[in-house]
């Protein structure tokens, strides 16, 4: 009980901290640019770098808001896809150890025709 | 802030290593090496009962630190969702079971009480093995 108090008081005491947390952190996406177009015959390239920061601890890959991988190395590519004919949204979040978005992210619109 | 952070997700840890501990120890010394007294069950099902719901509150509680710092929930899918939402089955059964063990094996036969915790042991089983799925596909 006494621990279940001392977390409590934890919560209370140590105050919301969201806008400072992401500061060090930071993503990359060098590939594909920004509007950039591709085949729904072919998979997308991500060519990314994630700096996790001091509280972030790897990323997540999202498109069209859901998240498709895990990004467990903090440098390189990974594919996705093929997409459907249309605009998507791929986006990197920084996340911390329990897999909660810290606030970093990177985001690129493909265009697929 | 970071120390704090982790300080946070670590007292939730403890607890919910505490918590499995007790939920699949209680229930296999229930049964082994030898099936134990009547009086000593009830004890085993009072710790096992607890630890469903430390189990439970404590999975609430990484949720709930990551909320507080971030304002958002973990995000898992895929294989890892399923398993947690194992998890939270195992929780609701294992502790539902510890519930009724403790309000009506008085009137069972060493037989039900036998199947009580041979579910409790499966149903812990499957919970830590969810688990070792949720900390590796999420």
């Amino acid at each position: 009980m006494r621990l279940f108090y001392a977390f409590l008081a934890l919560l209370v005491f140590g105050g919301p901290v969201p806008a400072a947390l992401a500061a060090d952190a930071s993503v990359t996406i060098s590939s594909p640019r920004e509007g950039a177009k591709s085949s729904p015959k072919r998979e997308v390239d991500i060519v990314y770098e994630v700096t996790p920061g001091p509280n972030g601890n790897h990323a997540h890959l999202y498109v069209d808001g859901g998240e498709a991988v895990v990004l467990r190395a903090l440098k390189g590519s990974q594919a996705v896809g093929p997409l459907a004919v249309g605009v998507h949204e791929i986006c990197i979040k920084v996340v911390n150890k329990a897999h909660t978005p810290i606030g970093t992210q990177a985001c690129v619109n493909v265009n697929i025709e | 802030m970071i120390a704090l952070e982790n300080l946070n997700y670590t007292v939730v840890q403890v607890a919910h290593n505490f918590g499995a501990a007790a939920i699949v120890g209680g229930s296999v010394f229930a049964l082994y090496p030898a099936m134990q007294a009547v009086a000593v069950q009830r004890k085993l099902a009072w710790l096992v009962g607890a630890g469903w719901a430390v189990q439970a509150l404590s999975g609430m509680g990484f949720a709930a630190v990551s909320y507080y710092f971030y304002g958002k929930l973990p995000d898992i899918h895929g294989i890892a969702l399923a398993a947690l939402l194992i998890k939270m089955l195992c929780a609701l059964g294992g502790f539902s079971i510890a519930v009724l063990y403790l309000r009506h094996a008085a009137g069972w036969t060493m037989e039900q009480r036998r199947a009580a915790w041979q579910r409790l042991i499966a149903l812990g089983v499957t919970a830590l093995t969810a688990a070792a799925f949720l900390r590796w596909f999420a």
